[in-house]
């Protein structure tokens, strides 16, 4: 009898997080992989009997899709340039926050986290002005040293760094404190050993700081990839993937073919070669950090 | 002690099943709620109020819940695929193909005669257009939407068209003018995210959709004139590439003195540009072949697994009503669909209002078919592969054709 309820007694610690994981994450992937694989739209919604299989089309359409591949080629740019700034620049921030006195150090914390806790349309109204061609405030200022009119949202390739300079901005909070929490548990007496031998502060950041914040720093850009992958907000509410495509991320085609065209076999299709993406980018980084721990 | 625990969490883990087997529950216990209470979805907020009188006339309580558009057509797709909905709900003309072709509406076709505000006689030609699909009736016109030219008359004076500009050509010699006066100066704000807004230039040049003919309606010469037009306004500056300055700034200070929209935007110049008030008017839109405008607007339909029919349809005959035609208007500046409506004096005595509705006389429905939205953004990105990416005109049309023959294929 208590060899069986301490074998039970864990699966009712996990019971509740599981069954929600079940009903609200695996089913809906499970019926999202099934329904990739059909021509469901809202007359199959209604009346299932509508639904018919069509096997690996949906696929096969989506790598004929200019739209899609163009998302494609939108969500790599995003995530080449992005993933590294927005990585790089929280680091920084969290350094230097770490730096300065304490009162200095709550005021920045706030200062840099507020932005990801402000609603995202809040910060396109705000940033739909900065960025506009007339009038903006980036431009004025520009203006004063004489730079032309730089036209932010309305050139494909500049609308996409635009885009990523407001992302980097938004999510930088988030990283920055898991940065400034691993800065913090680094044990002192690394520097001050590191004091004694002689290490200037730059020695001390390459050979102490950053190797003891190897596993934060894998943490957050594992995150962040995935992040970045799945972009989608600052798209949405800026430019809807405009102009000419140029801003079109993976997850806005899932969206605009889910649900405003109500093409959901094609969007699930869609989800799930982005799924695929999501997971072999992440294991290549789980690979990475294997050989990097066995140096 | 120990037995507690498990027994605990046991409850806890029913108690969560439980209250939430209870909240998906009670968003479906509106067939609960009472005999005579109907539910309605609607899209225009200020319904809610607006119905009061109703509710003492009749003793059915109506029960409104107010959709903000952007998530009108998600909510939707909600109750189709539940079949759960309201028992009375708003649905935009360009919606209704997609939505009837999945059997969201019931077809009331057999309850006309029942109604005294019903028939299709007391609405505009275009507005029963869209209520009809497949041979079924699945709603009765709300309110009505068209588009016309609004301009600057002090503006348009100078360049010589104190009355706006009569046909395309007119449009053009005045464009060109207009766009001379210096740097950042434009003849007309273009609607570019509007996929109506093609269609419209299309009809106007003779073009018209043929379902049966389907993507080949596109290969034709009409409807290369009219991307031609439309492209030349970009070519030659006319029109703003880019959203430029904020809109009714440029209208009032005459960086932009033209621009084609609906009637709720003759409230909206009065609230934001009010210091150039009686220094703009609204034409009917310019002719190149006729001078066609859309008719959008709004019905009030059945939902098909509404229980409640008669009451529902006793509401929409209320909302039919060319009185409560007119007071809607007057509460939210919505055009009256019932033709009777427009002879009140609030609305024939408006000379702004009285454009629109002259306008409504030369109007057109949107190809009724489920792929409409797709097919109008579609255009809408050949417009913008053309203008902003100098994209051949022949070339993207043949391209265009292929898409759209793709789309209506699926």
């Amino acid at each position: 009898m208590n060899a069986m309820k301490k074998k039970w007694t864990p699966f009712l610690f996990i019971g509740p997080a599981v069954l929600l994981l079940i009903v609200f994450s695996f089913l809906p992937i499970i019926v999202a992989f099934s329904i990739s694989f059909t021509d469901t739209n809202l007359i199959g919604l209604a009346n299932w009997s509508q639904i018919n299989f069509v096997g690996l089309d949906n696929y096969f359409e989506l790598f004929k899709d200019e739209t899609f591949m163009q998302s494609m080629r939108n969500t790599f740019i995003y995530v080449i340039i992005g993933v590294p700034l927005a990585v790089g620049s929280s680091f920084f921030i969290a350094f230097f926050i770490n730096l300065v006195g304490q009162k200095l150090a709550s005021t920045f914390r706030v200062i840099y986290y507020v932005p990801s806790v402000t609603n995202i349309v809040a910060i396109a109204v705000v940033w739909g002005f900065l960025y506009n061609q007339e009038y903006g405030l980036f431009n004025y200022l520009l203006s004063l040293i004489d730079v032309g009119r730089i036209p932010w949202l309305e050139d494909p390739f500049v609308a996409k760094l635009s885009l990523i300079l407001l992302a980097v901005w938004k999510s930088n909070g988030v990283s920055m404190l898991i940065f400034l929490a691993a800065l913090q548990s680094i044990p002192r007496v690394y520097y001050e050993a590191a004091d004694i031998d002689g290490a200037n502060r730059w020695q001390k950041l390459i050979r102490i700081t950053l190797p003891s914040m190897s596993f934060a720093t894998f943490f957050v850009t594992v995150t962040t990839l995935i992040g970045w992958l799945q972009f989608f907000e600052e798209p949405f509410v800026m430019t809807e993937g405009g102009p000419l495509n140029g801003t079109n991320s993976i997850a806005l085609f899932i969206y605009q073919e889910g649900f405003q065209y109500n093409e959901f076999g094609y969007g699930a299709a869609a989800s799930f070669i982005l799924f695929a993406i999501i997971i072999v980018a992440t294991l290549i980084q789980f690979k990475f950090r294997k050989s990097d721990q066995t140096l | 002690m120990f037995k507690v625990k498990p027994f605990i969490f046991v409850s806890f883990l029913t108690a969560i099943i439980t209250l939430s087997a209870c909240s998906s529950g009670d968003s479906s216990g509106e067939d609960e709620a009472g005999d005579n209470t109907i539910q309605v979805w609607t899209m225009s907020e200020g319904l809610d109020d607006f119905v009061t009188d109703f509710e003492e006339e009749s003793g059915i309580t109506v029960d409104v819940q107010s959709i903000p558009w952007d998530s009108a057509h998600d909510k939707l797709l909600t109750a189709v695929a539940s079949g759960k909905g309201p028992d009375v709900l708003q649905i935009g003309t360009t919606w209704v193909a997609e939505f009837a072709e999945a059997d969201t509406f019931m077809d009331i076709s057999e309850y006309i005669d029942d109604y005294e505000n019903l028939a299709p006689d007391n609405f505009y030609d275009s507005a029963i257009g869209t209520t009809e699909f497949d041979g079924k009736t699945i709603g009765i016109p709300w309110y009505v939407d068209t588009r016309a030219l609004f301009y600057r008359t002090d503006i348009l004076e100078e360049v010589g068209y104190p009355n706006g500009p009569e046909t395309w050509d007119d449009m053009i010699d005045a464009s060109r003018k207009l766009a001379d006066r210096g740097e950042d100066q434009y003849a007309i704000d273009l609607p570019t995210t509007d996929p109506q807004f093609p269609f419209i230039l299309a009809w106007e040049h003779g073009w018209n959709y043929d379902i049966d003919k389907g993507a080949e309606s596109f290969d034709s010469e009409n409807f290369k004139e009219a991307i031609e037009l439309h492209h030349l306004f970009y070519e030659e500056g006319l029109s703003q590439m880019g959203e430029g300055k904020e809109f009714f700034q440029a209208f009032s200070d005459g960086s932009k003195p033209m621009f084609f929209s609906g009637p709720w935007d003759i409230g909206t110049i009065k609230d934001r540009a009010p210091e150039i008030e009686g220094k703009w008017n609204v034409k009917v839109m310019p002719t190149a072949e006729n001078n066609k405008s859309m008719m959008g607007g709004a019905h009030l339909s059945v939902f098909a697994n509404s229980e409640k029919v008669d009451q529902s349809l006793e509401f929409i005959n209320w909302m039919a009503d060319p009185e409560t035609q007119v007071k809607w208007y007057e509460t939210k500046s919505e055009l009256p669909a019932n033709k009777e409506a427009w002879q009140d004096p609030v609305l024939a005595n408006d000379g702004l209002v009285s454009t629109f509705g002259e306008q409504l006389e030369s109007t057109q429905p949107l190809p009724l078919i489920p792929e409409y939205e797709r097919l109008g953004n579609e255009i809408l990105n050949v417009l913008e592969e053309i203008n902003r990416g100098g994209a051949d005109i022949d070339q993207s049309l043949e391209e265009f054709q292929v898409e759209a023959s793709k789309i209506l294929s699926k």
